[in-house]
């Protein structure tokens, strides 16, 4: 789950690389190389980490993840591939070209079928003249001590000779190992800004994904289609344009999604799914975002984290459709699904964002202590300056609050939704008056409102009226509102009924706990 | 051949554009596409169009002229059956011209001058059809299809464009409720073109009726007439005629809603409704007392 929810902040945010995790397999650290591992000694690890060259431990945590894989293609199980997944956000920062040659050098043998993969990968990290079946006993503690960490985690395996097991490893890269190398290149090439390279990379996996049929890939073809997305966003022309290479991929993702879709793999389901609406979204293509939603059915139990997106991507396409409704029930699940870590903020920030604008343009007001959240108080702000105009009905300061930060609204893809504020900000400003004054001139409220003329006032404080904001009438030949007097609440029916409803929501909740906490009749 | 004769038909297209009639015109647009399917230019992606750019453009100004014929003789099916046609040419063009720095297509700025003339006119005809969720995904395809790679100020672009910026100021008037203003817009000398005025006597039949639905609720009476320059009617006489269509009564020199004696008749029937409410509450208090029965 972890280095999905990296992924997301990075998809909002472009930056910020999650807080360093302990990886499972630092536990166990490379021990001397007579095989004979013992489990205890955690505490002495911590002490000799220190000590161990970083390049050979992180060649060893890579290969340590092959042993997950192995297992999860053996017992057929995807939460192993998942483990091996999750590793990738500690494994990323300590990547360089010259250990993910070493790794595909020594994973692969030149005699293997699949050193065309191979070939490719090492193209991809810069470094096409390593010659492939490179034996580790090279570089001889470091090897070793990661062959040790093969054995160690496999633990099905006996520690056997280093040789040995190095051959047997050599006859049969399973798929899944090199697309797992895939997508730690497809890592790197994203971190150090090679977007050329990791766009093509990411081409011949999603060739090569569609060319294997596999279950046990599933999660990881989720993971290369995601950053093949992203390698396409980041290539000039940026996304807006129409020729971005976005586009391009659309058909890719589509077949993606019928196979995936044919296949029952959930998770590429729910990814592909995620990243066309985000595709379209892109381009605005509004429509055909609304028809992909309407002609595939999101899988229920996807992976939270996805869930999440797609909840917030829908919510997007409903607001820009005026079904505002519907948009805030999905941006509420959204914000509600978002993961709560740190490294999630970038997203639940931008659905809170959107979220809020949704809410005002429904005429309600954000609860203030949204705002006073410490992780969202300085990026919200300038929706707290837009809700306090809103809320004042104070047109002058809805039109500088815009004018002031009309580049961070753009920059959230909110502008557009903001400008059709306006009405909402004049609605309030007139209920304000009529509550204010029992009976003001057409002219006043044109100022205060900074509405262009009197005839202007009189039309919308008559479509005020009809809309229900306020209650009042106009006099056209005196020209002025004369508010009608506020009733008294007490007077009508008004506080019986919420009465009763409170009432019957409390026995409701006492039938449901009887009902949950009585035992079931047959133990009595 | 085929494309000198196409060139021909769409100069007299061009040249005398309002003056044909509907019948002439779509016979004429007929003759055009099929010599585009001669030519194997019918949609954007046929290998004649995608080849050749001259061609690709040809053919993209028959749909438009013929999108501005329809939209004249007032039909709106056929306007969207053109749009829908002209929609791929856009797409593509906007990969083509700005990918070779416009050098392929000629005539760029009076090619996207036409391309607004018909997006305006595809905003207005949905904003007529009261299609504002259509309007808002279009509106918002527009803002960043036209900003391409820097999004900055281009709502204000947009809304300075005399095509499209219309229909955009039209639907914030509407929906704030400024209807003097989209009754100004609507005069002659505002409307960016003839085919626009088109579109006038839908909007005015819209605004005058929700005009007069506000003023039911707004007024208890109004003088005949200020109720005239109120509805943006011609005559004190049309004011009658259209105070009669909905229904209000004229009474020396004033119109009374009727809305006021039916609010007054709801009041009385809330009196009556009062009784029914009481028992209500008993209800309601019985319900509570065996409830708690059961609790206690």
């Amino acid at each position: 789950m972890t280095d999905k929810d990296t992924n997301k902040k990075e998809d909002e945010m472009t930056v910020v690389v999650p807080p360093p995790k302990n990886k499972q397999s630092s536990a166990q650290p490379p021990n001397d190389a007579d095989g004979d591992i013992a489990m205890g000694d955690d505490t002495k690890a911590g002490e000799s980490e220190a000590q161990v060259d970083p390049v050979a431990q992180t060649i060893s945590d890579i290969k340590s993840n092959f042993a997950l894989l192995d297992r999860a293609v053996a017992l057929f199980d995807a939460r192993f591939s998942l483990r091996a997944l999750r590793s990738i956000s500690s494994i990323r920062k300590r990547l360089t070209p010259d250990i993910l040659a070493q790794v595909v050098s020594e994973t692969f043998s030149a005699s293997s079928p699949n050193t065309q993969i191979a070939e490719h990968l090492l193209l991809a990290v810069d470094r096409p003249d390593v010659p492939l079946g490179q034996q580790p006993q090279q570089q001889q503690q470091q090897s070793s001590s990661s062959e040790m960490e093969i054995d160690s985690s496999s633990g099905s395996k006996s520690p056997a000779k280093n040789g040995g097991n190095k051959k047997e490893a050599n006859k049969e890269v399973i798929p899944e190992i090199d697309i797992f190398l895939g997508i730690l290149a497809q890592v790197h090439l994203y971190d150090t800004k090679q977007y050329q390279r990791g766009f093509a990379l990411s081409r011949f996996l999603s060739e090569r994904i569609q060319s294997l049929n596999r279950r046990t890939l599933d999660s990881l073809s989720a993971k290369v289609y995601f950053y093949f997305s992203l390698f396409a966003e980041q290539l000039a022309p940026l996304p807006p344009s129409p020729q971005s290479p976005i586009v391009s991929i659309r058909p890719i993702l589509l077949a993606a999604l019928r196979t995936a879709v044919l296949r029952k793999d959930i998770d590429t389901q729910a990814s592909v799914i995620v990243l066309l609406l985000r595709n379209y979204l892109l381009t605005s293509h509004i429509s055909q975002a609304d028809l992909l939603v309407q002609h595939t059915q999101f899988p229920e139990n996807a992976a939270n984290n996805q869930v999440a997106r797609f909840l917030y991507y829908l919510g997007r396409v409903r607001a820009i459709q005026l079904r505002y409704t519907e948009a805030h029930e999905h941006l509420t699940a959204a914000t509600r699904k978002a993961p709560s870590s740190a490294s999630a903020l970038g997203f639940s920030q931008t659905a809170t964002k959107l979220l809020l604008v949704v809410e005002l343009l429904m005429g309600d007001i954000p609860d203030r202590a949204t705002f006073r959240q410490p992780t969202m108080e300085a990026t919200l702000h300038p929706y707290f300056l837009l809700v306090r105009a809103v809320r004042v009905g104070n047109l002058e300061d809805f039109e500088t609050v815009i004018a002031q930060h009309a580049d961070t609204f753009r920059r959230d893809g909110t502008y557009s939704l903001i400008l059709r504020l306006r009405q909402n900000v004049i609605k309030t400003g007139i209920r304000m008056m009529s509550l204010s004054y029992s009976r003001i001139s057409l002219r006043d409220i044109c100022i205060r409102l900074h509405l262009g003329s009197e005839e202007s006032a009189e039309y919308i404080v008559a479509k005020a009226i009809r809309d229900g904001v306020i209650e009042a009438t106009l006099d056209r030949e005196r020209g002025f509102m004369k508010s009608k007097e506020v009733g008294d609440v007490y007077a009508t029916s008004e506080p019986a009924e919420a009465f009763h409803d409170r009432i019957r929501a409390c026995l409701a909740l006492h039938d449901e706990s009887v009902k949950v906490s009585s035992p079931p009749l047959f133990f009595v | 051949m085929a494309d000198r004769q196409l060139t021909q038909i769409l100069t007299q297209l061009q040249s005398s554009g309002s003056s044909l009639s509907y019948t002439d015109a779509s016979s004429l647009l007929s003759k055009a596409k099929l010599l585009l399917l001669q030519l194997n230019a019918l949609t954007p992606t046929a290998p004649g169009a995608a080849s050749n750019p001259s061609l690709f453009s040809l053919a993209r100004h028959v749909y438009e002229q013929g999108a501005l014929a329809s939209i004249r003789a007032k039909n709106p099916d056929a306007f969207l059956r053109y749009v829908s046609q002209l929609q791929g040419f856009y797409e593509l063009e906007s990969t083509v011209g700005t990918g070779s720095a416009g050098g392929r297509i000629p005539g760029a700025d009076a090619n996207r001058e036409e391309k607004n003339k018909v997006t305006g006119l595809y905003l207005l005809l949905l904003l007529t059809q009261g299609q504002y969720a259509e309007f808002h995904s279009e509106l918002e395809a527009l803002s960043t299809r036209l900003g391409g790679g820097s999004s900055q100020g281009t709502t204000r672009e947009l809304e300075a464009d005399r095509y499209l910026g219309y229909p955009i100021k039209l639907e914030r008037w509407l929906m704030e409720g400024s209807y003097d203003r989209v009754w100004k817009a609507m005069k002659k000398g505002e409307v960016p073109c003839e085919e626009y005025g088109v579109f006038s006597e839908i909007l005015t039949y819209q605004i005058r009726s929700e005009i007069a639905s506000s003023s039911e609720r707004a007024y208890p009476s109004l003088p005949i007439s200020s109720t005239k320059s109120l509805l943006f009617l011609e005559s004190e006489g049309d004011v009658v005629e259209f105070a009669r269509s909905r229904g209000w009564t004229l009474k020396d020199g004033h119109i009374f809603f009727p809305s006021a004696e039916a609010a007054a008749a709801t009041e009385e029937a809330g009196a009556e409704q009062e009784k029914p409410f009481s028992q209500l509450i008993i209800e309601n208090t019985l319900g509570y007392a065996r409830e708690l029965e059961t609790i206690v």
